[in-house]
């Protein structure tokens, strides 16, 4: 009955590896999440770290808004269910139900009545006075639930618990246990590395790989639009097809080349608008990838006859209530080596196709997913970073599916035509450019808003759903990117400027005001040391470095702070600084100033010159441990 | 279907072989024990030189003498006294360390495991000399507990067999109980110390047997003082020159039949875990 | 370098490749353990200097309550409201000055000489008779100024501690952090720091009585103490490395050649000793064990109860007797003359080679139930579907043996099979009780055809009290027992290695 909240969580063994790599995520209360990912991936550390039997090496985890990172397992109010059941061997079901709460020091007669309900609760009362041994699997499972939910936790924790019964039981046992987590109201927490079990049973699913998050979404979200091949490959059966080949702008098409084979795609340019231009060249490698499902025997089958690909088929296999048809879009391939142009076709039979037959599919290209292939990133994701937009720039005037608007003062470009990159934060209401509201969707808890202008399709991100159905927005100057063939010419006000900093303490003396008399007090003060300066420090802020890094360890580690613009002000005894230039967008007025080597950006409200002293506001800095790469606020 | 019967009949010679080969080798190993215990029941004294094994006049002569004429009784209260004590704080610290190295996890831990693997390589009775000398000047010379000090004190090392089967316990219920709310005091005695109960056993029994046998430490510390000799030191004694020993040999195989037989009854009463604690702990690398 | 080539050769071939390998990879081995050697030394100075640095930042930085702490220990912690702590650091800072001024530097100040006058020679006028007055006892100045430098160790440690402990608390303090209470120090011993609960009383038995005795007899090895250097009466005093000398050979009397040689002898024997009574016991025992497990033996209850009651009868008890038996004029020479057997009695112990042999044989009889127990509880181990398989394959019981079996066993008891070796190189009862050493030899100082190291020791120090000398047997036993354990643990780790890589 508790929500947890896990920030910029690290697991860091003392030889430097990192297990688990800056996990952010809040839990609302009674959610069933799933961490799910191969072995190694660091689900269970980061479970185990939730459950104490792990020390955090840097974050923070709240546990119903309390701070546990430094409690013991047993005060964090969880419950946990191990993979090997771990039940006391020597005790009878009944004492290893009433262990915690002996523990606890409840009277005999609570004990009993709590035992008992846990016991009816999981249909395991028979079994109250016999021995872990004397069951079976199953049965154990049941205990080690109900060894659990008896002390009524705020969270239970699940480690891989299915894993060690058979394919049957395990069907059954997970029905039983969503079924104990609608009734007990209770947040789950469960770390699986089956992905059938993750999608049946979470309400929300963590996919990790080598200790990072790959994703966290619903299931439903999780398959349908994977945020990058890792997800893509891991959730669902059969396994995504994926093939390498490129793009290529043709016009108001795009021609898609799959590599080692001869086959090629062509879709209409508006499937792929949210796509960044430059995977468009026909050149950059990416993986196509498409589910089994959205593969057809039947050319018709997605209406798009342009989208067809012949292969060879290599096997089939028939499952009953359909068949996989196991193929090669290269036809000298033999469609059982992963390679990039095996394919996988779910049918339903009726075809009879027999191995070597050569075939024509339809690709249903509503539902293609695009990767890069180096960082294996969605290319085609639901919430796309910019709109790619061509432009000319005019007398200080910018044109764009036509609509002009005046360039602010700190945007110097020479007349010419470029690519406007508009970030999809960047379109906000406003008065400049009206546009056709289509459609307003939630996703992750952010809202896109797709409107029309002028044939294209405009994307920003919106605080609330908009019901309009037309819309007028400005243009964040400061954001945007202009490109001349490929070169920026124009680039956004960076979003933080990072200064190099240490964590020092100094003594000062204090006046202090107590019955009337005014007194110099000795007193500890910390603060923040960066360009030669010292900046006194927020208890809070301490307390998060403390609790981090630890009370030794605070005053010798290196750390890097991030400053946004909004987070540096002018003020007396600050660093200094050398005003480099004023750029004015308008609306808001900025400084750019050169500490040092580095830049730094401020807010401004008038024009400055010449010399400045600048100092950051403490409450809104961002925090990174330079030595191990971790970031603490 | 000829290969056949030849392999069954081959197999079957085989058997008899072996069961021919355990038989003489059960003979072997039992012969001199019997012989002991024949020797014992011999009423004539004719020292070790008879050239004849069975007793021409049997009788108990050399019990009642065992028991009347020589200190034997002193001794074995001594040895039992001695062993029944070392049993219990060597049960203890063996119990407590095994516990600690295999559970706990702190900085000197495998210091610690290297600096008793290193001593253990240090023949015992180097440190004799050093041990008397610290006794002696705590008035533990010639006393019961001087030995028992000595005998328990450097327990410790026997930690490796214990500290093995400790760690075949799955460390997941350490932390189920940690987090069911147990301290680690708690966990051991009520999870981990109630699941070693062959492992306990098998520390009593070698920690139980061993002082019946030792000469070495118990000689040095008693030197000299017949009355508090512990079996071991007191038989020897009857042996050590050939005149005496030809007048004690039979009492000695009495006094050897008295001693064996609590023992052996003990060991073969709780044989089981003692085969569990010898498999389990010296397989383990 | 597993490669296909190294697959294809037979095992004749592998075992020479191996061979040839293994000294071709020694000089980089000997190289890459040198290398090693200043990173080891960095390591330790850096830990050295973080002992300074922490003290020096705690001087430097710490307030008024914390530099008083260099001082008097645990002030800091009285003055932050950690009273247990301090009560603890300041009672134990007392007892070390009350031990140190009272007993402590009376012996330490005398270490270097080891005392002057021993005893003195006194007319007691009431009884009439010369009484010894005695004044230094070299034995216990030697003894308890070791003591009090382990003492001063641990208060050294303790002071740091105590150092580091009240900056800790300092910084917590001003960090705003709560600091631990009495209670939470108390409820911590039954938690974190459970294991200095359990281990202290353990590991105080080990200091007091093994490792401060072992470095009083390395201590030792360095005097002349002996029969002529006896405390009380008399004094012994450093005599440098004279008695490695004499036991190496290199003395000037005529003893030290003599006992050079009983050095070589005796080691040599320990060591043919160790490695035949380890090995025939492991073979034997193990074909014991095969033999009681095979399928279709009838009785394994009975013949294994046979062999396991031999090993509740007290050790000595067997051997003593076994000595009685085989003796010269025991029942067995006895019997064999009146049958007619033999003519003369058999030397079984009287002759060095046949009391060699014997004590071999003996120990066999000893030691072959322990071994066929162990053996048997593997033997159940080896998952049967092997030798199915290997049955299939068409491997017949010898080969199932050869190829299965003992490579099984010998890499599962490997670390068994080290521990039995060292433990023979240091068994002192079968020898001492079934030959004590003898036959005597007169080539030899004080040492016998069938003695070990450690029965040499024996003698030496109660027959003979060599004490010297005795302790500079003991030391080589050590190195040599350490050598070999070293070697073994060594090997049995790469071929652990060797089996992961595969």
């Amino acid at each position: 009955m508790a929500d947890l909240s896990l920030k910029h969580i690290y697991k860091v063994y003392p030889n430097g590896t990192k297990a688990v790599n800056d996990f952010n995520m809040e839990i609302a209360d009674k959610e069933f999440i799933v961490f799910v990912g191969p072995s190694g991936c660091g689900k269970s550390t980061t479970l185990r770290m939730i459950a104490g039997l792990e020390d955090i090496s840097a974050g923070e985890l709240k546990i119903g808004g309390v701070v546990v990172n430094d409690m013991e397992p047993k005060d964090r109010d969880i419950a946990m269910v191990f993979q090997n059941y771990a039940l006391y061997p020597h005790m009878t079901v009944y004492d290893n139900l009433a262990f915690s709460l002996r523990l606890k020091k409840l009277s005999r007669e609570e004990i009993h009545k709590l035992v008992v309900q846990a016991a009816e609760t999981l249909g395991i009362t028979e079994y109250l006075s016999k021995k872990p041994k004397e069951m079976s699997g199953g049965q154990r499972q049941r205990v080690a639930l109900g060894r659990a939910i008896v002390r009524e936790p705020k969270v239970m924790l699940l480690d891989e618990p299915l894993s060690n019964l058979d394919a049957k039981l395990r069907t059954q046992m997970r029905a039983e246990i969503s079924k104990l987590h609608s009734r007990l109201n209770t947040t789950f927490i469960y770390v699986t590395h089956d992905q059938v079990e993750a999608m049946t049973m979470g309400t929300r699913i963590v996919v990790m790989k080598d200790g990072f998050v790959k994703q966290i979404d619903t299931p439903k979200n999780l398959y349908n639009y994977p945020a990058n091949k890792f997800v893509a490959g891991f959730i669902g059966t059969p396994q995504m097809n994926f093939f390498e080949g490129t793009l290529k702008k043709n016009g108001e098409e795009v021609r898609i080349d799959f590599a080692y084979c001869n086959a090629g795609i062509t879709v209409p340019c508006s499937k792929l608008d949210k796509v960044r231009p430059d995977y468009l060249n026909g050149e950059t490698p990416v993986y196509i990838g498409l589910r089994a499902e959205d593969v057809s025997v039947d050319r018709e089958a997605f209406g798009n006859n342009k989208a067809v690909v012949k292969l060879r088929i290599s096997h089939v296999e028939e499952l009953g209530s359909e068949t996989l048809l196991y193929g090669d879009l290269n036809m000298d391939g033999d469609g059982y080596s992963e390679s990039l142009t095996k394919i996988v076709i779910k049918d339903d039979g009726s075809g009879g196709y027999r191995a070597g037959d050569v075939i024509e599919a339809a690709l249903n290209t509503e539902r293609i997913h695009l990767f890069d292939k180096q960082t294996e990133d969605c290319v085609l994701p639901r919430i796309p970073e910019y709109n790619y937009l061509d432009c000319t720039v005019s007398g200080g005037l910018l044109n764009f599916l036509g609509e002009s608007i005046a360039l602010p003062p700190a945007i110097e470009c020479a007349d010419g035509e470029y690519e406007l990159l508009i970030p999809v934060d960047a379109l906000k209401a406003g008065k400049d450019i009206g546009v056709k509201v289509e459609t307003c969707e939630n996703i992750c808890g952010k809202t896109l808003l797709s409107a029309e202008l002028n044939g294209k399709m405009l994307y920003a991100l919106v605080p609330e759903t908009v019901t309009e159905k037309t819309l007028k927005l400005d243009v964040d100057f400061k954001k945007i990117t202009l490109l001349k063939d490929g070169v920026k010419v124009i680039e956004p006000l960076p979003e933080v400027s990072r200064l190099d900093g240490l964590f020092v303490k100094n003594k000062v003396k204090k006046l202090t005001e107590a019955d009337g008399k005014v007194k110099t007090v000795k007193a500890i003060e910390f603060s923040l040391e960066t360009e030669g300066k010292r900046f006194t420090v927020p208890d809070t802020l301490a307390q998060k470095l403390f609790a981090a890094l630890g009370v030794r360890k605070a005053f010798n580690s290196p750390l890097k702070i991030e400053c946004g613009a909004g987070s540096l002000i002018f003020g007396e005894n600050g660093i200094n600084a050398r005003v480099e230039r004023m750029l004015d967008y308008g609306a808001e007025k900025f400084v750019k100033c050169r500490v040092g080597e580095k830049f730094v950006y401020l807010l401004a409200d008038k024009d400055y010159d010449g010399e400045v002293r600048i100092v950051p506001d403490l409450d809104k800095i961002g925090i990174i441990e330079a030595e191990r790469n971790i970031r603490i606020i | 279907m000829k290969k056949y019967r030849s392999k069954k009949g081959a197999e079957k010679l085989s058997l008899v072989i072996i069961h021919t080969v355990l038989a003489i080798i059960s003979v072997i190993w039992l012969l001199p024990f019997l012989m002991l215990i024949i020797l014992s029941f011999r009423g004539e004294q004719v020292g070790m030189s008879a050239n004849y094994l069975f007793p021409k006049q049997w009788s108990f002569d050399n019990y009642v003498k065992l028991f009347t004429q020589t200190k034997f009784l002193t001794w074995y209260g001594n040895t039992l006294l001695v062993s029944v004590i070392v049993t219990v704080v060597q049960t203890i610290i063996v119990l407590v360390t095994s516990y600690a190295l295999s559970r706990l996890r702190f900085k000197m831990r495998k210091p610690l495991m290297n600096v008793m693997l290193i001593l253990g390589m240090f023949p015992g009775f180097l440190s004799m000399t050093a041990v008397y000398f610290v006794l002696k000047e705590i008035n533990l010379t010639q006393n019961i507990f001087g030995l028992i000090l000595v005998y328990s004190a450097s327990s410790a090392m026997q930690y490796y067999i214990c500290k093995g089967f400790f760690d075949t316990i799955p460390k997941s219920l350490d932390e189920a109980a940690r987090i069911d709310g147990a301290s680690r005091h708690t966990i051991f005695f009520k999870i981990l110390l109630p699941l070693a109960k062959p492992i306990i056993i098998y520390t009593i029994l070698t920690a139980f047997i061993a002082p019946w046998g030792e000469y070495m430490f118990s000689s040095f510390i008693m030197l000299g003082d017949p009355d508090k000799f512990t079996v071991a030191v007191g038989m020897k004694s009857w042996l050590d020159n050939s005149t005496l020993a030809s007048e004690y040999f039979t009492i000695f195989c009495a006094a050897a039949v008295v001693v064996s037989i609590p023992i052996t009854a003990l060991f073969i009463w709780l044989q089981r875990y003692y085969v569990e604690g010898v498999t389990g702990g010296s397989v383990k690398g | 370098m597993m490669d296909l080539e190294y697959l294809k050769k037979s095992p004749l071939e592998k075992f020479g490749f191996n061979f040839i390998n293994f000294f071709k990879r020694l000089p980089s081995a000997f190289a890459a353990f040198f290398r090693a050697i200043p990173k080891k030394l960095c390591k330790i100075w850096f830990a050295f200097i973080g002992v300074f640095l922490n003290v020096f930042t705690a001087a430097k930085n710490g307030d008024w309550k914390t530099r008083t702490s260099f001082a008097v220990m645990g002030f800091g912690f009285f003055f932050r409201k950690q009273y247990l702590r301090g009560v603890l650091y300041i009672v134990f800072e007392a007892t070390f000055v009350l031990y140190m001024v009272f007993f402590g530097w009376k012996y330490l100040a005398k270490m270097g000489s080891l005392g002057e006058i021993a005893c003195v020679e006194e007319w007691d006028e009431v009884l009439g008779v010369f009484t010894y007055k005695f004044y230094d006892n070299s034995l216990l100045i030697l003894l308890y100024s070791l003591l009090t430098i382990f003492i001063m160790v641990a208060f050294v440690y303790t002071w740091y501690k105590n150092v580091k402990g009240n900056y800790l608390s300092q910084q917590f303090e001003e960090a705003h952090i709560k600091l631990a209470t009495a209670k939470d120090d108390i409820r911590s011993y039954a938690n974190e720091n459970y294991h200095k609960t359990l281990l202290s009383i353990p590991v105080l038995g080990l200091v007091v009585f093994t490792i401060l005795p072992i470095f009083f007899m390395v201590f030792i090895a360095f005097t002349n103490y002996d029969k002529a250097h006896m405390p009380p009466h008399e004094l012994f005093s450093w005599a440098g490395i004279d008695n490695f000398v004499t036991v190496l050979g290199g003395g000037v009397s005529a003893n030290s050649k003599i006992f050079a040689y009983t050095f070589g002898e005796v080691l040599l024997w320990t060591i043919v000793w160790a490695f035949f009574a380890t090995f025939t016991n492991y073979i034997l025992g193990m074909v014991v064990a095969i033999l009681i497990n095979k399928k279709g033996v009838r009785f394994k209850k009975l013949w294994r109860t046979v062999l396991v009651m031999t090993i509740a009868i007290p050790q000595f008890v067997s051997l003593m007797f076994m000595s009685q038996l085989l003796a010269d004029q025991g029942l067995i020479n006895n019997l064999l003359l009146k049958w007619g057997w033999i003519d003369k009695a058999i030397p079984f112990l009287t002759d060095g080679t046949a009391a060699r042999i014997t004590i071999i044989i003996v120990n066999i009889w000893i030691g072959i139930p322990y071994s066929m127990l162990i053996c048997t509880g593997i033997l159940m181990n080896i998952p049967q579907d092997l030798y199915e398989s290997a049955r299939i394959d068409g491997a017949g019981p010898i080969k199932a043996y050869m190829k299965i079996t003992l490579p099984y066993m010998l890499h599962v008891t490997t670390p068994y099979l080290i521990t039995q070796f060292i433990g023979n190189l240091n068994n002192f009862n079968v020898i001492f009780l079934l030959t004590g050493g003898n036959p005597s030899s007169l080539d030899m100082q004080f040492a016998g055809k069938t003695d070990l190291l450690i029965t040499w020791l024996y003698k030496l120090t109660v027959s003979e009290t060599q004490y010297g000398i005795a302790s500079v047997i003991g030391i080589f036993t050590f190195v040599v027992v350490a050598v070999f354990s070293l070697i073994l643990y060594n090997r049995s780790k790469s071929v652990k290695n060797e089996e992961e890589f595969m």
